[in-house]
């Protein structure tokens, strides 16, 4: 740039002298690569920023109108487009980690209006242009269900019609997840149902975490980041003193045996065990038995979701019976459903340790409850799909979303 | 079924013959006592002779000779035409099997590969307006056997088909069903999308390699588990069910065990546990459960190249099982399969034809079972539209 400005410089007075005989022609030869001489120095005296006293001053008023001040409305513009290519938009699920996703980011929460009508019916209004941008809507899918969902399909469709780019559905709780195959003849598949919805009403993309089944990414035919909450959880257990050689990690049925192996591994290769349920027959009671063993030792439950949180109670029972010195329950998604509640607050688990996908009312907070949150996980990941990178980056490359 | 048939012809006859009688009745308002005396004859024979009409009857009255024998002729051929089946290359004993189940003949097609390997489809007869069922597993190779899947399928469509189902014994691809790491394909998901927009309108398959893989087709999966063939296999050998073990050889078929054990007079359960402790470190294998004096039934879907299983087993014999057995839909045997099978590790497997087994590869300890009842059990009810899980309860 200085050597442009430089070259700039030395070649008008020698073009200027040259050429003396020539006056008219010349003076306005001169005029202007003066002008544009002092415009260029002046950029550069002031750290970029043009003067608009130097413009009227080396004008005399005649040369340089005053709308050529223009520029410095300019280069505004230009820092404001980057930084409204960017949009995030929160429903009403779960505002608390919308926010923090923002903050995260270093942005504000888009503005919307979000109402429903006496009928019950959802009205959206986006209160702000997303016209070209790059739009990420949070919304998990939390219960009430179908009313998150149709929320969430309103706000998609609201962008599309106001023209956004490029529209991404975060949804740190699947809802229908659960519901991700047909075990009997005659059902539905409605988490493949719940994609293609969302895939019509115009996402061109979804960031979602946990899936109950790694399958369900193939439910949609549209790009789909699959984050994993595990990491955060990991890093937590990390900081607590037990000592690796006490633990081992339960799976509470035998659905979810490789996420708690994987999970395993990831604990310094600790040990395995299955709590295996069943019902030897119509009407009467389960059955449980422990396949592995976790005498002494310290359990810890994995598992994607807590909804009625009967199936962890029932297994922290029995892993207390065969010898469990404490339990712990790990989950990314804390549904707490009734009765819930009761049940992990009843002196089974030394810890439960959840995320925040799912917002938890504050009086259902109990004592051994802890709540890690994924924003900074989302966050990050919201970042590396709008920039378009991936990055090596190691604490992130557990992600899986290179 | 025969007696079924048979019925729909005669109130065919008799619904043509009313059409005729309300014909008459429209044309002249002079022939209207006529009529009326024809109709009347025509109930009272009706109610003689349970419900069937008296042929000379209808014959000497309303319908000519030629009509009748030429339109119940149609009928009966219409409703046998409806149904046709159709085998590519990849196993085509089986579709003989399933054909022969169901008392029909393949239907003829002419299949052939051209110098530069592309593959060249004709139906040999007509099946327009007909519910066609293509038999076809993708198993290797592969890429070739789905890709004369899709143009069989294709070929019934531009042929006019009115349904078209691929029935798929072994649904290649099946196992590529999710990204287990960042920038790969779900070829699961690809592939089903390909079925669909070659023209399917329904598919017919056996033992998807996770259950949400039915979720990838927009259109109707009817999911065969082939469990209970090896289920009435294994109850018709003399093991004490109170010496079984079910072992899963890897944790991701721990369901699908569980569910066969608890079929099995609710069996014990067992999970290999395979971990790799560090980069080119070797395996480490982990037996979950107990298995010491028992007999071991390790359940899969499929063998491939049979090292999950081969070296579960030799865990199980080291843990201390009396008996190994092998139990497993699909046999992809990929070598080294067959030597790693016959090592003597285990005391019999057990798999079904959804994939043929060329006789090369037969070992002593192979037992092979046939699921074209099953099939063709299924495939009628499809067409039928009755129950098809039904089967299965």
């Amino acid at each position: 740039m200085s050597t442009l400005l430089h070259s700039a410089s030395t070649s008008s007075p020698s073009f200027s002298q040259i050429t003396t005989p020539r006056f008219a022609p010349i003076t306005r030869i001169s005029l202007r690569n003066g002008v544009r001489c002092k415009a260029i120095e002046a950029v550069n005296l002031e750290n970029g920023r043009p003067s608009a006293s130097e413009f009227l001053v080396s004008g005399s008023g005649n040369a340089i109108p005053r709308y050529v001040v223009a520029p410095n409305t300019r280069i505004q513009d230009l820092v404001n487009r980057n930084d409204t290519r960017l949009r995030i938009f929160s429903g009403t699920a779960n505002p608390a980690l919308a926010q923090e996703i923002a903050c995260y980011l270093g942005l504000e929460l888009g503005k919307t209006k979000i109402k429903r009508f006496a009928d019950g019916e959802i009205y959206v209004q986006l209160q702000e242009s997303v016209r070209g941008c790059d739009v990420f809507l949070v919304q998990p899918t939390c219960p009430p269900a179908n009313e998150n969902l149709m929320e969430l399909l309103i706000m998609i469709d609201a962008c599309r019609r106001a023209s956004a780019k490029n529209i991404t559905a975060v949804i740190p709780y699947f809802g229908y997840a659960r519901a991700d195959r047909k075990t009997q003849g005659r059902e539905s598949i409605a988490a493949k149902l719940v994609a293609n919805l969302i895939t019509e009403a115009g996402a061109n993309r979804v960031l979602a975490c946990d899936l109950h089944s790694g399958q369900s990414m193939g439910y949609f035919d549209i790009p789909v980041d699959h984050v994993y909450g595990q990491s955060v959880i990991l890093d937590y257990l990390a900081s607590k003193t037990i000592c690796s050689d006490d633990l081992v990690v339960v799976s509470p049925d035998v659905g979810g045996v490789a996420r708690a192996r994987a999970f395993a591994k990831k604990l310094s290769d600790a040990p395995l065990a299955i709590v295996d349920k069943r019902r030897h027959g119509h009407n009467v009671a389960e059955v449980m038995n422990l396949i592995g063993d976790v005498r002494g030792k310290v359990a810890v439950m994995v598992d994607d979701m807590i909804d009625t949180a009967g199936t962890i109670a029932k297994g922290a029972a029995l892993l207390h019976q065969e010898g469990a010195r404490e339990v712990y329950a790990c989950t990314t998604h804390a549904v707490f459903s009734p009765p819930a509640i009761e049940r992990l607050s009843s002196g089974l688990f030394q810890e439960v340790i959840i995320t925040n996908t799912i917002p938890v009312a504050e009086q259902n907070y109990f004592p051994q409850l802890t709540v890690l949150s994924v924003a900074n996980l989302l966050g990050e990941t919201v970042w590396r799909v709008h920039d378009d990178c991936s990055g090596g980056i190691e604490p992130y490359s557990s992600l899986g979303i290179d």
